[in-house]
């Protein structure tokens, strides 16, 4: 088997570049190699054609964010009786956007963190913990809405439960 | 139905569509599930999607999602109120960039 002088340096060199030398010198191989690296080209592509389609899906979900981001803003401004420039509104809907993904993020972590994997209210207005008012005013947001149904869940998250109904404090 | 005249019983605010916000969370969790399943899980990362890896990917509560639209309003209604409060020191009428980027450090701070 003709060995790469290749391989010989890959000694002084990292692991990654050993395995890199690895692959190559199976694709030079023979025809085997030449399969594997057709599969790894065509899982490369598809991986790729996923991402893009991935990315088209956000661009739109942007834009429809970006859309309710504008009314929210100009009505904001209107009762301040200001009017909101462009290039404000786009920051603005630019930072809101990754503030929800930073939110959908912390949630998700939060839910598998308590071994749930449903986000529920809680997971959401703990992601707000940096600011008390702030998350005052979400627990107010969520008593009405929970007043709205016989629910039965609690904010406090006590280790033993004992009943399913919990004493309101 | 966009009237600028006097609005006697429409004091509802404007606020985010709980669908759109689902669809962004979906998004999100759609994409660590492809990053990071190597890591917790003892399913290995493959491309195609498998039932086991459906299951795993989490989803939100109705209530989770409307909570979730207060907070991003709240976000933007204090970006613009702490912006106008900029603006009326400098008497003005528009939204400057300027009273935004004035803004901004506190606000990303407590978001």
């Amino acid at each position: 088997m003709a060995m790469d002088p290749d391989l010989n340096l890959d000694m002084d060199m990292d692991m990654d570049m050993e395995t890199l030398a690895d692959d190559a010198d199976t694709a030079l191989a023979g025809d085997s190699g030449g399969e594997a690296e057709r599969n790894e080209a065509a899982e490369a592509e598809a991986e790729a054609e996923r991402y893009e389609a991935a990315e088209a899906e956000a661009d739109i979900l942007r834009d429809r964010f970006r859309l309710a981001v504008i009314c929210i803003a100009t009505a904001e401004g209107k009762k301040a009786g200001m009017t909101v420039a462009d290039p404000v509104v786009a920051c603005i809907a630019d930072l809101a956007f990754k503030s929800a993904e930073q939110l959908a993020k912390d949630a998700e972590l939060f839910a598998q963190h308590a071994g749930r994997k449903s986000v529920r209210m809680d997971d959401v207005i703990l992601t707000a913990h940096r600011n008390e008012h702030l998350m005052g005013m979400l627990r107010t947001f969520s008593q009405e809405l929970k007043g709205k149904e016989p629910a039965s869940e609690r904010k406090r998250k006590k280790s033993s439960k004992k009943d399913e109904r919990v004493i309101d404090v | 139905m966009d009237e600028d005249g006097t609005t006697g019983n429409s004091p509802a605010a404007e606020t985010f569509d709980p669908d759109l916000i689902h669809a962004i969370f979906k998004l999100v969790w759609r994409r660590r599930v492809g990053k990071g399943g190597g890591g917790n899980e003892d399913i290995d990362v493959e491309p195609a999607p498998e039932t086991s890896r459906r299951n795993r990917s989490t989803t939100a509560n109705a209530n989770a999602l409307k909570v979730s639209c207060e907070l991003l309003r709240i976000f933007v209604t204090e970006a613009i109120q702490r912006s106008a409060f900029i603006a009326e020191a400098e008497d003005g009428s528009v939204f400057e960039p300027t009273h935004l980027e004035r803004v901004l450090p506190q606000l990303l701070l407590d978001f």
